[in-house]
C-alpha cells in the first residue's frame, strides 16, 4: 500500500511543486499616496468586497514576456477583468485597453499596461482597482510562451475565428532570435481546430484589424471561452503535464485549494449566453492620448464597469 | 524458515512493483485530449464503417486525402496541402501552403502535380517578406476556363486583405482581374463558388454593432458593389451550393462561438428562408453530396477537439413524401385523389463517418460523384 501511495506521490509530486510554486502568490498593492489619489483624473471610487455571496472578480493578465524585455518588468499586452457570480453561472469578462492613459498606482501617469512592469501584479490590480473602481480578489499571470504551451496541453481548442487574421508583420518573437524580428501570418476565418502558435498568432495580430486592439481583445476572449470549454474534458491524471507545460510562465494568488474548488464551478459555465463580453470600444475611449495611448471616457466607462461589477 | 525467506522476497518484489504500476497506471488514464489525431488511413476504426458514395477530398494536417468506398487513400505528402476542390477534366484544383506565402496547384486524382498556376513566393531581389502573397480557395468555372481565388492583393501596409480574383486557368495572375472590393482592416473576401451569372463569396466586414462578422455576398461584374445575401446578425460563412442549383448550405454562427449548419433556396439572385440542420456542433464545411443524398461536414466528436467527417442524410432536411394512394378499380372512391402529404417529422440524426482523424476545419471538402 505504501509503495502504491509513493508511486501516486511520485506521480503527482511534480505537478505539485510546480501548483504550489505558481499558485498562492501574495498580492502587495502598494498604496498611493494622497496626493496621488487626489491628482488622479479618474474618480478613485474605494474597493470593497463584493457584496453577491460567492461572487469573485479575478484581473487576468497576459504579457509579452520576450526578449524585449526583463522578466520581471514586462507589459501586460492583455488586461482582462472577469467576475463569476456561482450562484446564477453568470460570467462577465471587461477586456482594458492596454494603452489606456490611466493614473499608475506606482505614481504618475501612463499606459496602463506599464503598471505591472513598474511593480508587478500588485501595482496592475491596485491600478485597475483605483482607476476603475472596483474590487479585484485575486489575479492570473501568464506569459505568451504559456499560453502557447497551455493551450497544446490540452490538445488544441476550438474556435470560430470572427475573420481571416492577415499580417504582413507579426512579431517573431516567441522563439528567440532577433526580438524586433517579424513574419507573415494568416489565420483563416471560421471554425476551426487551432493549437498553440496559431492561437497565439489569432488573439495577438492587431495589424490586420481597424480596431487594433480592441479587437485583438474581442478574440482573446473567444479564446478564453475556447480554453475553459476544453478544459472541461482534462482529467486529474492530466495534471502533471500541464503543470510542466506552465512552469514558470503562469502566476496566481490564487490558492490551490481554492483552484481545486473552483474547477467544478468552471466546468459548470457552459451556457454561452451566459457569459458577457465587453470591450472598452469608443464612446468609450478615444484615441490621441499622450504617446499613442488611448484616452477614457470616464463619465461612460465608470457607470458600465460599476453596473457589471457592482462593488 | 525458507518459507519466511520466500514471503519477504515476495512481499519486496510486490513493493517493487506496485510503486512503478501505480505510476504507470495514472500515466494511462490521462484524458485523450491531448492524443494526436491518427492519419486517416491508418485509423482505427477504419471509415468503411459508413461508405458515402463517389469520392470525397480532404485535407489533414498539410496531407491531401481522397475518401472512396469507404477507404481513405493518402494523395499528397504533409507538405502543406489543403483546400482541394475540382476540375472538370477530373483533376483537381488545390493549395500548397508554405510559411509566408500559398499557391494554387493542378494535381491529378490521385494527388501528382500536374502543373503550379500561381508564383506567389517574393522575388529574391525583395527582402521585405510582405512581397510574399497569399492565395486560398481555388474554385474553377464550370467550362474549366476561369480560375477564381482569394488572394491577398491589394495591400497597403499594414492593410492586407483577400480579395476574389478571376484569372485564366492556363495563364498567370497577371492577366487576372480583382473581382470584389474587400473592406479595409476586416479579414476580406473568401470562398469564390461560381454559379450561373456570378460568384457567391463570403464577404468579411465590420457590423453595426462594430464586431467582425461574414456574410454571404453575391456580384456578377467584375469590381461591382454586388449585393448581401445574408444579414450581419446572421454571421455566415463557407457557403456551399447543391448539385441542382436551388440550394446553398452555410455556417452561421450568429456573432457567437458556435456554428449553426444553415441551408436556403437560392433562385439565383436571392436566398429564401432559412433552415437551421444542425445547431448543437461546431460544424465547419458543408458540402452537397454529389447525387443528392445528404451533406457532408466537419465538426468536433465531442464538444471540443478534432473535427471529423459527419454526413446527415438528406431525409433531415427533405421530407419524404408518402406515395399517392393508388386508385383501385371500382373502388368507392371516384373522386380526386387526395394529394400526398409529408410523413411525420422523423428525427434523422448525422452520421459520424469518422472518429480519431482531425480534418483541417479551413479546407473545404471536395465532392465528385
Amino acid at each position: 500500500v505504501l509503495s502504491s501511495v509513493a508511486g501516486g506521490l511520485s506521480y503527482f509530486l511534480p505537478a505539485a511543486q510546480i501548483a504550489l510554486d505558481s499558485t498562492g502568490q501574495v498580492i502587495r498593492v502598494p498604496t498611493p499616496s494622497p496626493t496621488d489619489l487626489l491628482t488622479s483624473p479618474s474618480p478613485s471610487a474605494a474597493p470593497s468586497p463584493s457584496p453577491v455571496t460567492g461572487a469573485f472578480t479575478v484581473l487576468l493578465l497576459g504579457s509579452d514576456d520576450d526578449s524585449k524585455f526583463f522578466s520581471e518588468h514586462v507589459l501586460t499586452q492583455s488586461m482582462i477583468l472577469v467576475r463569476v457570480v456561482p450562484a446564477t453561472k453568470q460570467v462577465t469578462m471587461l477586456s482594458i485597453p492596454r494603452d489606456l492613459y490611466v493614473h499608475l498606482s506606482p505614481g504618475g501617469y501612463g499606459k496602463i499596461d506599464g503598471a505591472y512592469s513598474y511593480g508587478g501584479p500588485g501595482a496592475a490590480i491596485a491600478t485597475v482597482q483605483q482607476d476603475f473602481g472596483v474590487h479585484i480578489d485575486d489575479y492570473i499571470w501568464i506569459g505568451l510562451l504559456g499560453l502557447v504551451k497551455l493551450i497544446d496541453a490540452i490538445g488544441g481548442i476550438d474556435v470560430v475565428t470572427s475573420q481571416p487574421v492577415l499580417d504582413d508583420y507579426y512579431p517573431a518573437d516567441i522563439y528567440g532570435g532577433f526580438a524586433y524580428d517579424y513574419e507573415r501570418v494568416a489565420v483563416l476565418g471560421g471554425p476551426q481546430h487551432l493549437d498553440g502558435i496559431h492561437a497565439m498568432q489569432y488573439v495577438r495580430s492587431r495589424h490586420g484589424d481597424l480596431q487594433s486592439d480592441f479587437g485583438r481583445s474581442q478574440r482573446q476572449q473567444q479564446v478564453l471561452q475556447a480554453i475553459r470549454q476544453k478544459a472541461n474534458q482534462v482529467s486529474p491524471e492530466d495534471l502533471p503535464a500541464l503543470s510542466k507545460a506552465l512552469s514558470g510562465e503562469l502566476k496566481t494568488s490564487i490558492g490551490l485549494s481554492r483552484v481545486a474548488a473552483l474547477l467544478p464551478l468552471a466546468a459548470s459555465l457552459n451556457n454561452p449566453d451566459s457569459i458577457r463580453q465587453v470591450v472598452l470600444l469608443p464612446p468609450y475611449t478615444h484615441g490621441g492620448g499622450p504617446g499613442g495611448s488611448v484616452t477614457a471616457n470616464w463619465s461612460l466607462i465608470l457607470p458600465l464597469v460599476h453596473s457589471i461589477f457592482p462593488g | 524458515m525458507i518459507s519466511r525467506l520466500v514471503l519477504g522476497a515476495c512481499l519486496v518484489v510486490v513493493m517493487l512493483v506496485a510503486g512503478p504500476a501505480t505510476y504507470l497506471y495514472l500515466g494511462s488514464k490521462t484524458s485523450r485530449v491531448t492524443t494526436p489525431p491518427t492519419k486517416p488511413t491508418a485509423a482505427t476504426p477504419r471509415a468503411q464503417a459508413f461508405s458515402l458514395p463517389g469520392t470525397i477530398y480532404i485535407a489533414q494536417d498539410g496531407a491531401l486525402y481522397s475518401l472512396a468506398a469507404g477507404r481513405f487513400h493518402q494523395l499528397t505528402p504533409e507538405q502543406g496541402w489543403m483546400q482541394p476542390s475540382l476540375a472538370p477534366d477530373g483533376n483537381l484544383l488545390a493549395v500548397k501552403r508554405d510559411r509566408f506565402y500559398s499557391d494554387v496547384y493542378v494535381l491529378s486524382p490521385f494527388g501528382n502535380v500536374i502543373r503550379r498556376v500561381t508564383n506567389n513566393v517574393k522575388p529574391t531581389r525583395f527582402s521585405d517578406i510582405s512581397a510574399n502573397h497569399w492565395s486560398f480557395y481555388p474554385r474553377l468555372s464550370a467550362d474549366g476556363k476561369t480560375l477564381w481565388m482569394a488572394y491577398d492583393r491589394p495591400k497597403y501596409g499594414y492593410d492586407v486583405v483577400l480579395s476574389i480574383w478571376a484569372m485564366p486557368a492556363s495563364g498567370t495572375i497577371s492577366q487576372g482581374k480583382l473581382w470584389t472590393d474587400a473592406a479595409d482592416y476586416a479579414g476580406g473576401d473568401v470562398q469564390p463558388i461560381p454559379v450561373r451569372g456570378g460568384i457567391i463569396y463570403t464577404h468579411y466586414d465590420y457590423g453595426p454593432d462594430l464586431k467582425l462578422v461574414g456574410r454571404l455576398w453575391f456580384t456578377s461584374r467584375a469590381y461591382s458593389a454586388g449585393r448581401p445575401l445574408t444579414d450581419p446578425s446572421e454571421d455566415c460563412r463557407n457557403p456551399s451550393v447543391s448539385p441542382d442549383g436551388t440550394q446553398v448550405a452555410m455556417i452561421c454562427t450568429h456573432e457567437k462561438q458556435l456554428s449553426y449548419l444553415t441551408i436556403a433556396s437560392w433562385n439565383g439572385s436571392s436566398l429564401g428562408p432559412r433552415t437551421t440542420l444542425i445547431s448543437d456542433q461546431m460544424v465547419a464545411q458543408p458540402v452537397w453530396a454529389p447525387d443528392g443524398s445528404g451533406i457532408a461536414y466537419l465538426a468536433p466528436s465531442v464538444g471540443s477537439g478534432p473535427f471529423q467527417l459527419w454526413f446527415l442524410p438528406r431525409a433531415a432536411y427533405a421530407p419524404v413524401p408518402t406515395p399517392a394512394p393508388t386508385p383501385t378499380p371500382g373502388g368507392p372512391h371516384n373522386g380526386p385523389l387526395p394529394s400526398p402529404t409529408p410523413q411525420p417529422a422523423v428525427v434523422v440524426k448525422p452520421i459520424q463517418v469518422t472518429t480519431n482523424n482531425g480534418f483541417d476545419a479551413t479546407s473545404p471538402i471536395a465532392w465528385r460523384g
